[in-house]
């Protein structure tokens, strides 16, 4: 029985761990703030929810386990608002991303407020 | 749809449970970590974000600018109140034995009153000087 | 009878306590031993990498941002060496209000610090030498955390006698902080009032009249669409 939840435990710690250093990875290596927060938002979703899990199944039915889930709904729920409030300080400070093709003339009514005044010439 | 839509539905989801909290380390303070310090600094941390979201005016409504003055010195008030109550007792300054019949139920209450006093003296302290703050770049 | 059983129940929970953390096999207790330094090792060098990037780095906000961070650290590490209240303590000050009031300042002044005007070679000298110092004075110190250094036998011993033979609190920092030394925790709110009065004399002396403050009709300029409800 121990040897199951460990073995489970196992295969949930290390996912998370990988996706925690895929996450740092891409924090360091992505060109643009909002390329750079959409690789940090997979460190606060997916790699803490995945090894808050195997807390979980090593912790078994205690009082431990249950402040664990709620701490996984605390992460899980608010580490992406986070990541949305940071980009949309980036957004209202008027950082341009760096992008490909640009495609905002197309759409400019809906636009989000910083860069409405700022578009470019759709390449043909 | 505003811009900040996502952000007010989060703040509206978190801000009752960073209150309660604050309040669970204040009172359980003495079975576990926490105290006055840290539950002031939590609960001035939810008046911060209320007034970072819904702007400070909605704050300001909340947490009134002469409340949060008054609780400043009220904090120290109510700390040094209870020793001079405990001086009144008979005993000696900041003594608890005196507030209840049995020695152990005297110096939880004892605690717990003090605890009190720090809670409101950090939480005003945070909050007013972020009201101060906010209001010298009303320029 | 109920205090012997609650006298009971508090060693039990004490003794499963450090039951938890130290293994009784010799075996497991070295494995966890060499962790909690691995641990610890990892914590302190990315407490002295933070520190570099904080003197390098130019931008003030950015040095904000990375002094947050080196609070998160420092309550780690807090945590790390079993000090749980001070950990708490620590990250919700330093990682929580100290930084969001030293946004505020940077709202109020601006982040871009002026150039330096002097070299650094004197400076340099001066903290280099103070550091020797001290790291050679932390030689004669005796070893971190063992149980007969003579700053534990002093008083502490006292302490944790009296708490256990009058059933005092289980939490014996508070029993501590509010009971025994009383008088220093109400020196420490004073403190805190006079700074916090300090800061509000300073910030907004002479131009409050009664009450709320007279700019209470415009929009503020915290949130982006102007804080309508």
């Amino acid at each position: 029985m121990e040897m199951i939840a460990d073995a489970i435990s196992w295969c949930l710690i290390v996912p998370g761990c990988f996706f925690l250093v895929t996450g740092a990875l891409g924090l360091l290596r992505m060109p643009d703030v909002y390329t750079r927060m959409h690789a940090a938002s997979v460190i606060e979703t997916l790699g803490a929810t995945l090894l808050v899990l195997g807390l979980i199944v090593q912790a078994g039915l205690t009082l431990v386990a249950l402040k664990l889930v709620f701490v996984l709904a605390l992460l899980f729920f608010f580490g992406p608002v986070a990541s949305h409030a940071l980009a949309q300080a980036a957004l209202h400070a008027d950082v341009k991303p760096v992008l490909a093709e640009d495609r905002r003339s197309r759409n400019l009514d809906s636009g989000p407020t910083g860069l409405a005044g700022s578009k470019e010439e759709p390449s043909p | 749809m505003r811009l900040d839509l996502i952000l007010r539905v989060g703040a509206k989801l978190i801000l009752p449970f960073i209150l309660l909290f604050a309040l669970y380390v204040q009172f359980h303070g003495d079975y576990g970590p926490g105290g006055g310090f840290q539950a002031g600094v939590i609960s001035a941390g939810m008046v911060i974000l209320f007034a970072i979201i819904f702007g400070v005016r909605a704050a300001k409504h909340v947490a009134p600018p002469r409340v949060v003055e008054m609780m400043v010195p009220g904090g120290v008030l109510i700390f040094a109140g209870t020793g001079v109550v405990s001086m009144l007792l008979g005993y000696n300054f900041l003594d608890y034995t005196g507030f209840a019949h049995e020695f152990l139920h005297a110096h939880e209450w004892g605690i717990l009153i003090v605890e009190i006093g720090v809670l409101v003296t950090v939480c005003g302290t945070m909050i007013a000087m972020f009201y101060a703050f906010v209001e010298r770049g009303r320029t | 009878m109920i205090l012997a059983a609650a006298e009971r129940a508090q060693t039990a929970e004490q003794a499963a306590g450090a039951a938890a953390t130290v293994p009784k096999d010799p075996a497991m207790a070295a494995v966890t031993a060499n962790a909690e330094t691995f641990v610890m090792m990892i914590l302190l060098t990315l407490l002295a990498a933070i520190t570099l990037a904080i003197i390098r780095q130019r931008n003030m906000f950015g040095v904000v941002i990375l002094a947050s961070i080196y609070s998160f650290l420092m309550a780690s590490v807090m945590l790390a060496l079993d000090a749980v209240d001070v950990a708490m303590t620590e990250a919700s000050v330093g990682a929580g209000i100290s930084t969001v009031v030293l946004l505020t300042t940077l709202y109020l002044t601006g982040s871009v610090e002026y150039p330096r005007p002097r070299s650094v070679a004197i400076p340099l000298f001066v903290s280099l030498v103070v550091g020797a110092a001290l790291v050679w004075g932390t030689i004669g110190l005796p070893d971190f955390g063992i149980a007969d250094a003579p700053i534990h036998k002093h008083v502490a011993p006292t302490y944790i006698e009296y708490s256990k033979k009058h059933e005092m609190p289980p939490n014996m920092v508070t029993a501590v902080l509010a009971d025994f030394r009383g008088f220093d925790t109400l020196g420490e709110t004073t403190v805190v009032f006079t700074a916090g009065i300090g800061v509000l004399l300073l910030l907004q002396g002479g131009w409050r009249t009664s009450g709320n403050s007279r700019r209470d009709d415009e929009d503020n300029e915290l949130d982006i669409d102007g804080g309508e409800a």
